[in-house]
């Protein structure tokens, strides 16, 4: 397993789901995590604090998860950051969509905390992979 | 909790948070109606739909799951412009929204949402396949859809969708191609008039309360316990108990300082000043606790322009509703209360306030009627007023009514003024509708409206006028938190009787005091009042003659409460006695020099005065030695 200080920013518009989230990564042993309510909240806080994993929704107000990511991969100091998307959203269309704009990996809601391992390794990995 | 044993606060979270959500789906839909291609509004609602559904997917509510997605994928449509929006798919679209809402009310029960009508479900789908009336855009794209409750296998592989997308040569097959258009599959033996007649029906019994599981109120109740407050508010609470904790150390080391025989002019003074800021702090604090309870009155108000749609949509009338104010804060508890009452209140503006397209149209007015609900803080009250652009109140018909319903006699009608008769209607058992409607008209309502305003320490009052409109005006305490009383005395004992209901105070002279019909009134103003002794009240033995009066208005009543003197008036903080509450008593304060007072309830101590209110002039004058004085 990766560093469990990791610093990992949840975003998402709904409350629930931000815990939801927040509950699985403490399962996996994470407990540094902060939350954004959208995209435009999210780069602020990316932009003044340093982060080490972002996990985002697809669908929210103001600047959208795809949005974000594309913003994360134009800016310089954030590029690196893996992004892990989230979302009820299975369509194809979508799913190369976050594909292209550079996404670190795709979850399909509902998931379980098995899932989200088994996710956040297989980036971990890739990662690892591109360090080496 | 047997369905969600170890998510029931995930599940509390996600009903607060959803509830509010549909609620703005709700008032976004009547929005669509008359903006029908507003990108944003789809955008809104699409979005609304997916968040539901997301969350619904950890709660395993699989019945919900699918419904959301259903409306999500026509939703998804109608932002991209294959579809658009038609009456017949907005009346599907509101019936699906209204299922959504019924299976909360499964869901606040503990139980899984049965699955939605197969109708509603078969329509949904027509709608998307742009088969329901609707005008459909060439689509050539099949609509790839995959049910996200399917399981593990609805899961893309993302490595090699990645390897894919990035170059290498794996050949991928997301998943989310395979149970593609399931929801395509449309039945086309009824007609779209049958499918849309179903779906409204359905709509109208399925209303909430009626095919949610009885004692819903219930749990209602225990999931209302909570309360959202932003941290904003929460951080000042705690910045002012931990100041409030510095100064209590200063205290104590004054308070030492002083048993040690310290009691310069510079110790006195620093106690002094630590005295004001603890002063300072602790009201400080109480206005900050009290915020926490303060919320919105959107979060209510937001309900209702779909109620008034629906029901101005039975009725056949064109009726919008404005709201304003929506940002008023009030005490959480109060925004519960006032729910129901201002349900009739918008029900009673649709149904009777406003008049038929046609005849507003002979009366030279538009043919859509605004109803209007706002709020707004005036001084330490809240108003919210329901005001509609009819055809206003006939006091002499009201009068006529009251007669005939033998509410009251032809001598009370006759004495009445207008403000008078508009106040028959919250008569018990008073009915102004020619025929009974099935929305409003049964005479029950308004009197239970009044009650329960009345219960918030409230009261609600009417202005009319003729061919203008009707205003209801309600008026409420910021907060049922805090009190504000008139302390008055009989002897030594000083009772607190709450200050909304008083409206003057006036010296009790012999020679005022007439008898009528056996008891004690006063003439004010040319309106003849009974005089109540408190005492009497109680069922103490009167001492001596009452000097004061207290004039208050209660719902059914102005009276004049004779008193002995007066203590002044305070914000009594009230406790209520749990276990132990003696007739007529509301609660207890402490004053502050430390004494209890005990806080009246008058309603209740009239009520046991039944009929026979008041008491004879002589038995009045008759405490103490003056008794023999009147003749």
């Amino acid at each position: 397993m990766a560093d469990p200080k990791m610093k990992f920013l949840v975003v998402d518009d709904f409350s629930t789901m931000r815990r939801i989230v927040r509950n699985l990564l403490k399962e996996l042993g994470y407990t540094n995590v902060d939350e954004a309510e959208d995209g435009a909240v999210a780069l602020q806080k990316l932009n003044s604090a340093p982060f080490d994993f972002v996990v985002t929704d697809w669908n929210m107000p103001n600047m959208d998860g795809l949005t974000l990511l594309q913003t994360i991969r134009q800016t310089p100091s954030l590029k690196h950051l893996p992004v892990l998307m989230i979302t009820a959203e299975a369509k194809k269309e979508n799913i190369i969509a976050a594909a292209q704009a550079g996404a670190s990996g795709y979850i399909v809601k509902p998931f379980t905390a098995a899932t989200m391992a088994e996710k956040l390794e297989k980036i971990f990995e890739r990662l690892g992979k591109t360090a080496a | 909790m047997s369905d969600f044993a170890g998510m029931e606060e995930l599940l509390q979270d996600f009903l607060i948070e959803a509830g509010d959500l549909l609620s703005g789906v709700d008032n976004k839909l009547v929005d669509l109606e008359r903006a029908p291609d507003d990108r944003g509004l789809l955008n809104d609602i699409f979005r609304g739909f997916h968040t539901i559904k997301g969350g619904a997917g950890f709660l395993n509510a699989t019945e919900l799951v699918t419904l959301c997605h259903l409306t999500e994928n026509l939703f998804d449509k109608l932002r991209n412009g294959e579809l658009a929006i038609t009456p017949e798919a907005m009346d599907v679209i509101l019936a699906a929204t209204g299922t959504v809402r019924d299976m909360f009310h499964y869901l606040e029960q503990g139980t899984q949402p049965p699955a939605a009508d197969p109708e509603l479900i078969d329509s949904l789908k027509r709608a998307i396949a742009g088969e329901l009336g609707a005008a459909s855009a060439p689509a050539e794209a099949p609509p790839a859809t995959v049910t996200p409750a399917s399981g593990g296998d609805g899961q893309p592989d993302w490595n090699n969708l990645f390897n894919a997308v990035t170059g290498l040569p794996v050949v991928v097959q997301p998943a989310a191609e395979k149970p593609a258009s399931e929801a395509v599959v449309a039945v086309a033996e009824q007609s779209p008039e049958e499918v849309i007649k179903q779906a409204i029906g359905r709509r109208v019994t399925d209303k909430p309360g009626v095919s949610a599981p009885t004692g819903r109120r219930d749990t209602e109740k225990s999931r209302d316990n909570s309360i959202r407050v932003d941290t904003a508010r929460l951080d000042q609470v705690l910045n002012l108990s931990g100041e409030i904790g510095l100064t209590k150390n200063r205290l104590n080391a004054l308070r030492s300082d002083i048993l040690n025989g310290l009691n310069d002019t510079e110790t006195l003074h620093a106690l002094d000043v630590a005295v004001s800021q603890l002063d300072l702090l602790v009201s400080d604090l109480q206005n900050a606790v009290m915020k926490t309870r303060m919320q919105p009155i959107g979060r209510l108000f937001q309900k209702y322009p779909r109620i008034a749609r629906d029901l101005a949509r039975n009725l056949g009338k064109d009726v919008e509703l404005v709201l304003s104010g929506e940002e008023t804060e009030i005490d959480k508890t109060m925004i519960e209360d006032l729910s129901d009452p201002i349900i009739h209140l918008i029900r009673n503006a649709v149904d009777h306030g406003v008049e038929s397209a046609a005849e507003r149209r002979a009366a030279g007015k538009p043919e859509k009627s605004i109803v209007r609900l706002e709020a707004r803080q005036e001084g330490d009250h809240i108003l919210i007023m329901v005001s509609d652009d009819g055809h206003g109140m006939n006091a002499e018909k009201l009068r006529a009514k009251a007669v005939q319903k033998g509410l009251i006699t032809d001598e009370e009608a006759n004495t009445m003024d207008d403000r008078q008769s508009f106040n028959l209607v919250f008569l018990p058992g008073f009915s102004m509708a020619a025929q009974v409607s099935d929305v409003s008209g049964r005479g029950v309502g308004m009197d239970v409206v009044r009650t329960n305003i009345q219960k918030l320490n409230g009261s609600i009052e009417i202005r009319s006028q003729l061919g203008k409109g009707t205003t209801f005006v309600i008026s409420l305490p910021l907060t049922l938190a805090i009190l504000p009383v008139l302390l008055v005395r009989l002897g030594e004992q000083p009772f607190a009787v709450p200050l909304s209901m008083v409206r003057e105070i006036l010296p009790i002279e012999a020679e005022q005091i007439k008898e009528v019909g056996g008891r004690a009134t006063m003439v004010v103003r040319g309106e003849v009042l009974p005089i109540l002794p408190l005492a009497g009240l109680l069922g103490w033995p009167q001492e001596r003659v009452p000097e004061y009066g207290v004039l208050m208005h209660t719902a059914e009543l102005s009276f004049i409460l004779a008193i002995d003197s007066f203590a002044g008036r305070e914000d009594a903080v009230i406790k209520s006695l749990d276990d132990f509450r003696p007739k007529g008593v509301a609660g207890v304060t402490t004053l502050s020099n430390g004494q209890i007072v005990l806080i009246l309830d008058m309603k209740e101590l009239l009520g046991g005065v039944g009929e026979q209110r008041g008491v004879s002039r002589s038995r009045l004058l008759a405490g103490g030695s003056q008794a023999v004085v009147v003749a």
